[in-house]
């Protein structure tokens, strides 16, 4: 008796919200949204990335074995196109890119800076290249940046240092090992791990939606507190700026870095391809939940105010000397980067209700 | 008053409260092995550099890892000797568990679950009823009150937690379960439901109802098979949906109290005295009265502290905890600490995740008394590695139901000169 009176007691209730309530809230396919992120945005991410690897070992082959200026400069330009592809699968260390065991995720692997340049010359002078120590900030695409750009684009420098066998075998050592993780990763992708990630279309730790969103706050936060806030001196205890701490500091190419870096981040969140192909996205799940769309509109307007200022920081000089002679346009973007944390961080997570840790949480 | 306290040590049949510790006993060793296989001990305690303490228990430390360990193990011991010792073994064991369970939670105020807190409650409850007889015997008598104080115990549990569910945002517009509900989209079978728009008010109005009324239909006989199969489909179900951990099987165990298991239970005819039975009527009897007087008035009055602060509760959590407010709010914030030198006046910004786990650092995010915690750490730390006498402000954003998130705190007070006491916080934004 008391049961039926309930039941019709909460059917008349919900039939009265029914009608005012019409923010669509149902039938958002979680599934669908990660086919979209493998294979338009992840896969090709990673593709691009191998792609731009096995350039980049050919430049590296060509110079070690004729050490010209020329083949300088084809290595360095295929540097640079392979740290830009970096940029896009940077936000994607999970699953075969993920830690496991005593591997780091991919990103620690081949994308740590600042480098220490002094572990780097001891490897060389001890011909020493074992990657499987925790030396990670003696590796990776930062290491042989180091190894091939000349601080003030002397390149005739580079090549004299190259007259060493050893530095040759180091920098094809570092290449190597950078492709080695690149293609372990590219093939789970193309194998079965492709699959696994759509299919795993929950919400609690471990689902790929909770997965693909906390390593995308990692990447966004990365941007903020190190290849901002680190080199600006943000940190506290820093007593200064540290110029030299800035990401791609021997090449220069900090500014270019950082914005693909913003871009990927910002295609993430609409689900966007690298042509502009607009996907299914974690925008497109904000419109489908509670609240979703009044967050929309704050991330849009704080994100756009994060994109003019990127684009109000000079080209020249390069950051290092800009942090030192004129910090203002590339500290503005700390800023306004922090004031975006929120509408990333735990406004998102908790509208569409993304687990972010195993433990237990209060019962009913 | 006499009447009273005859009726409360009138002897009752025993079987229910053997039953009872077996359920809990067993239970406790479950959730402990559960506990360490899934490295707990190292994720909440060992690993990380800083604690969460509970106010008043700032002096609690953990131990090193292998310490731990040891107090994980003879809890499950007690837990055992909780399940089916008899005399002053029984005693033992209870005192054990009461204080192993209790320090390992007092450790990190981060993993406070008010499911841990029951269990606190009621280890604490063992160690004082008469020694039990053997477990699962039939034939024994304890007092009534041995029995009804865990009776008592879980529907405070129950109707606060009901009392708590009737408020506006939970009846009216179904948060935070509108919130939670669709994510369960892919469960199997059931998932989708969860997409239909009905189903958050359902779940609300019937989980207020079913708190607030559930002990009293346990208590009566003629629903009380009806009443345990709703606790055991309802907590299944909230179990199935929210990553609650052990709360489900604690709550599916721990209502078996109110089972008789007698087809016609009698109280005993004949005087206390000829019965078998381990009321005694001495001091310490007395002692044990005037205690649980104290412990019930307590745990009624307790969760009501929050009137005494201004403002709203599910967003200054000024009287939050040890009250059964539980599953009532999608909550979550980020907060970003600035540490100043002041001697320079240089201001440096925090990465929280240097110093704090993910489950700590979303803790913390939202709950002031923890933020003031964190603050007082950063500013200690800082000092140590060089800053001239830091002050620490933090700026936290925090969403409540989905709300656009706004300011918890003023962002421009230097929290190292503040205090957590019980006065209210001023520096709360309202």
């Amino acid at each position: 008796m008391k049961k039926s009176l309930c039941i019709a007691l909460l059917a008349t209730l919900a039939f009265a919200c029914k009608k005012k309530n019409s923010e669509p809230s149902d039938r958002f396919d979680r599934a669908k949204m990660l086919e979209n992120f493998a294979q338009n945005l992840i896969k090709p991410a990673f593709q691009e990335l191998q792609n731009q690897v096995n350039t980049l070992k050919t430049a590296t082959d060509n110079f070690v074995q004729n050490t010209t200026l020329q083949n300088l400069q084809n290595l360095q330009v295929a540097w640079e196109n392979a740290y830009t592809a970096w940029q896009y699968a940077n936000a994607y260390n999970f699953g075969p890119a993920g830690e496991q065991g005593l591997r780091k995720g991919l990103i620690e692997e081949i994308g740590t800076f600042p480098v220490s340049t002094s572990k780097i010359e001891s490897f060389i002078s001890n011909n020493n290249a074992n990657f499987n120590d925790f030396n990670r900030d003696a590796r990776g695409f930062l290491a042989v940046e180091y190894l091939i750009f000349d601080l003030n684009g002397n390149n005739t420098n580079i090549l004299s240092n190259f007259s060493s066998a050893n530095r040759k075998n180091f920098l094809a050592d570092v290449v190597n090992n950078i492709k080695m993780r690149v293609d372990e990763v590219v093939s789970a992708w193309n194998g079965s791990y492709y699959n696994e990630f759509i299919s795993n279309a929950g919400t609690d730790v471990g689902s790929s939606t909770s997965q693909l969103y906390n390593e995308f706050i990692k990447s966004f936060e990365s941007i903020k507190n190190y290849k901002v806030g680190l080199p600006l001196g943000k940190r506290p205890g820093q007593t200064q700026a540290e110029p030299t701490r800035v990401e791609a500091y021997y090449s220069g190419k900090t500014l270019k870095v950082i914005g693909e870096h913003l871009k990927a981040i910002e295609n993430i969140w609409y689900g966007k391809d690298k042509n502009g192909n607009d996907g299914i996205g974690f925008k497109e799940y904000l419109e489908s939940v509670e609240g979703g769309t009044t967050l929309i509109t704050s991330t849009e307007t704080q994100w756009a105010i994060v994109m003019d200022t990127y684009k109000n920081i000079p080209q020249n000089p390069r950051i290092s000397e800009q942090i030192t002679s004129n910090p203002t346009p590339f500290d503005k973007l700390h800023t306004e980067l922090q004031k975006h944390t929120r509408f990333f961080k735990s406004d998102m997570s908790s509208l569409l209700g993304i687990a972010i840790t195993y433990s237990s949480g209060d019962g009913d | 008053m006499k009447k009273f306290v005859h009726h409360l040590s009138a002897p009752i049949p025993a079987y229910p409260l053997g039953v009872f510790r077996l359920a809990f006993g067993l239970l406790m060793v479950f959730g402990t092995v559960r506990f360490m296989a899934l490295g707990w001990i190292e994720d909440h305690y060992t690993e990380p550099m800083f604690h969460f303490k509970y106010w008043g228990f700032e002096w609690v430390e953990p131990l090193p890892r292998f310490w731990l360990y040891v107090v994980h193990f003879a809890m499950i011991l007690a837990a055992l000797g909780v399940a089916f010792a008899t005399r002053i073994w029984y005693r033992i064991s209870a005192i054990a568990l009461f204080l192993t369970f209790t320090y390992t939670e007092l450790i990190d105020l981060t993993y406070y679950l008010n499911h841990y807190y029951f269990v606190s409650l009621v280890c604490l409850l063992l160690c004082i009823i008469p020694s039990p007889p053997p477990v699962l015997k039939r034939g024994y008598f304890v007092p009534r009150w041995a029995i009804g104080i865990f009776k008592l115990q879980i529907t405070i549990v129950y109707v606060y937690a009901g009392l708590a569910k009737i408020n506006y945002d939970w009846l009216i517009n179904a948060l935070p379960l509108k919130i939670w509900l669709p994510a369960n989209n892919k469960l199997p079978i059931i998932g989708e439901i969860f997409t239909w728009e009905i189903t958050p008010y359902v779940f609300s109005w019937a989980g207020m109802i079913y708190d607030c009324t559930i002990p009293f239909f346990l208590m009566w006989r003629k629903t009380r098979i009806w009443a345990y199969l709703a606790v055991i489909v309802f907590h299944t179900l909230v179990g199935l949906l929210f990553q609650i951990g052990i709360f489900p099987l604690v709550m599916i165990g721990g209502t078996l109290i109110f089972f008789e298991f007698e087809k016609n239970p009698v109280i005993s005819p004949a005087p206390v005295e000829t019965r078998q039975c381990l009321v005694s009527t001495t001091v310490s009897q007395i002692l044990t009265m005037i205690f649980l007087g104290i412990f019930f008035i307590f745990q009624m009055l307790f969760p009501w502290r929050y009137l005494l602060y201004e403002g709203n509760l599910f967003w200054t959590e000024e009287g939050y905890r040890f009250s059964w407010r539980v599953m009532l709010m999608e909550k979550a914030g980020t907060a970003t600490f600035y540490v100043k030198d002041t001697c320079t006046g240089r201001e440096g910004v925090v990465d929280n995740s240097e110093f704090l786990n993910a489950h700590q650092e979303k803790q913390m995010a939202m709950q002031p008394d923890m933020i003031l915690q964190f603050a007082h750490f950063l500013g200690k730390y800082y000092e140590q590695k060089g800053v001239c006498k830091p002050q620490v402000r933090a700026e936290v954003y925090v969403t409540l139901n989905g709300q656009p998130s706004r300011l918890l705190i003023d962002p421009n007070i230097d929290l190292m000169k503040q205090k957590d006491t019980f006065a209210p916080k001023k520096w709360i934004l309202r």
